[in-house]
């Protein structure tokens, strides 16, 4: 009797443990793409894909984003997927040095992507291996009020001094050049990397967010010295600290801001709250240092194979066709970001188009923000420094020095 | 008798009391009536920084049926239901029965069991954060439902039994030794007995209960994450997309999460009150 129970026991587990675990021809991806947009994006890409390979089932788990942090960690160790979604650049560095990660430069290879994904290789690449396949990013830049630059007399500044120039029309005008909100830290972080992109370059950028660069460094001094200018002229909208960075649209719609350095999902609400695209317009940050190639920033969104995968084979399948041309387009179009393969075509509206003229034109590197590229924990004092820094300006020597102080700490 | 009613006041008084009462009322449901009016707003509003002026578009059936048709809501509110009702029943069943031995039996250390059933009421429960869901993780019941749900009836049950035991105590003892006289077995005597006579107390705590479980933020996110399992309270914060935070749609939401605790307490009201009061005065 008791080795009947036992039996009926042993198999029960044997077959939740099959029900769990993928069999051949099964794809699991773990994606946290709970927006609607996102959700339907994917819904249509598999779609795609088992139509395209008829003896591959896809089983899909959709997260919300904050859970998606932590589970990820959970389930790249406990309960691999055959695919998971994750970021470029830092962001994936610590699971790939845990050995989490697979290298899939084997499908870079095969399928030609180190052409058709030149732009992005660079942030797939640690170690001289490629640890993932990147499907959308998006431009950051300077959103601003075309109507009121017009009505000012603004030509789009294209240079440091055109730019301080313009700040200093706006001002005289009562309106404030450029609204920002830094409660949650990260907008500052954008302003940041658009200065130091400019002043020093992306390679010292790169450097400096890799902890291979003192923060005390007479080069980063010059940048914060070049916002330090942007703040003494009241370019920055009063008690940014209290706004998110979405509050900090209010005084863009309502005309009392003209610009904001941003990312390509600030026109969404924009519009929304009624905005034209005549009255809304997007230029490329002006030029500080013209002997400094150009870099921007496109933080892009990426898919992986964890190494405890079960079902590689069609996984690197499912990359691949990812990676390809169509897909990208199609995926795109419903995100309304920009695909990465250099043969896609971009969706017909003047942002995306703006943004796909501006970094496929771009020879300085691509930049993925300040909290992917640097350490999470780096990221963050990091970014209270950027704030501290622009309320009270006159604190730059402490907090740089808190800031190598914390690079010591961090990197080791 | 202290205060004087207000009829009881000279009319000056009166009208000035009538006067400032809708002004104080306002006042107080200010936060609501924010979040009501934000619930119908549509984003765009939001971001124009229209918060107090009148919402330029009316979305009252946009937006309820968008944190059902494109949020997971509905599986929130789904976990919501599964987490509390069985934490009502388990916790009302459970201090039933404690309860009852608590109060009718004299046995060697009841008044040592009673007091630690009272002193864990003492336990301010955010220390216990860390080793409960170590315990949860243990137990694999991390991030389950069920594991939310036991938890709350361990913790609920300390406090109703305190409840029940002094209620069952306040009944007259005649009618169990009646009974007992009469040679009526002991459960008898529980289940026929003085089970019909809480009924009072159980309607009471069951409301009380329900409010508490349903409005608990904090062991819904320590417990659990994720649509599968979180309930409402704790998945609210989800409904915010990855830049834009929708917050007419939380609104939406949290209005929505709000009603079944409001519904329950307007229609048991009165047994509400008495579960505040009950045992209070002899």
């Amino acid at each position: 009797m008791i080795s009947t129970f036992k039996t009926t026991i042993a198999s029960l587990a044997a077959s939740t443990i099959l029900a769990t675990s993928a069999f051949a021809g099964e794809l699991v991806i773990n994606t946290d793409t709970s927006d609607p947009a996102p959700k339907a994006a994917f819904e249509q890409l598999i779609a795609d894909f088992e139509a395209a390979n008829p003896d591959i089932t896809v089983k899909w788990n959709l997260f919300d984003h904050e859970g998606y942090k932590t589970s990820i960690r959970n389930f790249l160790t406990a309960d691999a997927p055959d695919l998971a979604n994750w970021y470029a650049g830092n962001r994936m560095l610590p699971y790939v040095n845990a050995g989490l990660f697979e290298d899939v430069s084997d499908v870079w290879e095969e399928n030609g992507l180190n052409e058709s994904l030149a732009s992005a290789a660079g942030s797939m690449t640690i170690d001289g291996k490629k640890w993932g396949v990147p499907y959308t990013y998006y431009q950051w830049g300077v959103y601003y009020r075309k109507d009121i630059f017009e009505a000012n007399g603004i030509e789009v500044p294209t240079n440091w001094d055109e730019f301080k120039a313009a700040g200093a029309t706006l001002t005289a005008a009562g309106v404030t050049p450029i609204t920002i909100g830094t409660k949650y830290l990260w907008t500052a972080g954008g302003v940041f990397d658009y200065l130091n992109l400019r002043t020093n370059g992306y390679e010292f950028h790169m450097a400096l967010t890799k902890g291979e660069v003192e923060w005390t460094d007479q080069r980063v001094v010059d940048t914060m010295n070049n916002w330090k200018e942007l703040i003494d002229a009241g370019f920055f909208l009063d008690n940014h600290t209290s706004y998110s960075w979405q509050e900090a649209l209010a005084p863009m719609v309502a005309g009392d801001a003209a610009m904001y350095v941003m990312g390509n999902f600030a026109v969404a609400p924009l519009r929304e709250a009624g905005l034209t695209d005549d009255q809304l317009g997007f230029f490329q940050f002006p030029v500080i240092n013209p002997d400094v190639p150009l870099a921007e920033e496109a933080p892009t969104d990426t898919l992986h194979i964890p190494a405890n995968a079960s079902n590689k084979e069609d996984a690197r399948k499912f990359l691949a066709f990812l990676a390809s041309a169509e897909a990208q387009t199609k995926i795109n179009e419903t995100l309304g970001q920009l695909p990465i393969n250099k043969d896609s075509t971009v969706g017909d509206d003047k942002f995306l188009q703006a943004g796909y003229a501006m970094l496929s034109s771009t020879d300085g590197g691509i930049a993925q923000f300040f909290d992917r590229d640097a350490p999470a924990e780096m990221a963050k004092i990091g970014m209270e420094g950027f704030q501290e820094f622009m309320v009270k300006p006159d604190r730059l020597d402490a907090i740089l020095t808190r800031l190598e102080k914390t690079r010591l700490r961090v990197y080791k | 008798m202290f205060p004087t009613p207000i009829e009881r006041r000279s009319a000056a008084l009166q009208r000035m009391y009538k006067t400032a009462l809708p002004f104080a009322m306002i006042l107080w449901l200010l936060p609501l009536i924010a979040v009501a009016l934000t619930s119908i707003r549509s984003a765009g509003d939001i971001t124009a920084g229209n918060y107090w002026g009148w919402p330029t578009s009316f979305n009252l059936i946009q937006n309820y049926s968008d944190i059902f048709t494109n949020t997971p809501l509905g599986s929130y509110m789904w976990n919501s239901v599964r987490v509390t009702i069985p934490t009502v029943i388990g916790t009302l069943a459970l201090s039933c029965m404690s309860g009852f031995a608590l109060a009718v039996y004299k046995f060697k250390g009841n008044m040592l069991v009673f007091f630690m059933f009272v002193a864990g009421n003492f336990v301010p429960f955010q220390i216990l954060m860390v080793p409960v869901r170590d315990l949860t993780l243990q137990m694999g019941l991390y991030n389950s439902v069920t594991g939310l749900a036991l938890f709350h009836i361990a913790f609920q049950t300390g406090f109703c039994t305190l409840f029940m035991r002094n209620f069952i105590r306040s009944l007259p003892v005649e009618l169990i030794e009646a009974a007992r006289v009469e040679g009526v077995k002991e459960w008898r005597i529980f289940w026929f007995i003085i089970l019909p006579l809480m009924r009072p107390a159980i309607a009471a705590l069951a409301v009380l209960v329900f409010t508490f479980i349903w409005n608990d933020y904090f062991w819904a996110t320590v417990l659990t994450q994720g649509a599968e399992s979180q309930p409402v309270t704790a998945g609210l914060y989800s409904l915010n997309g990855q830049w834009v935070a929708a917050w007419h749609l939380v609104s939406a939401g949290s209005i929505v999460a709000a009603l079944p605790p409001v519904a329950i307490f307007f229609l048991l009201q009165k047994h509400f009150i008495a579960g505040l009061t009950l045992g209070a005065v002899k």
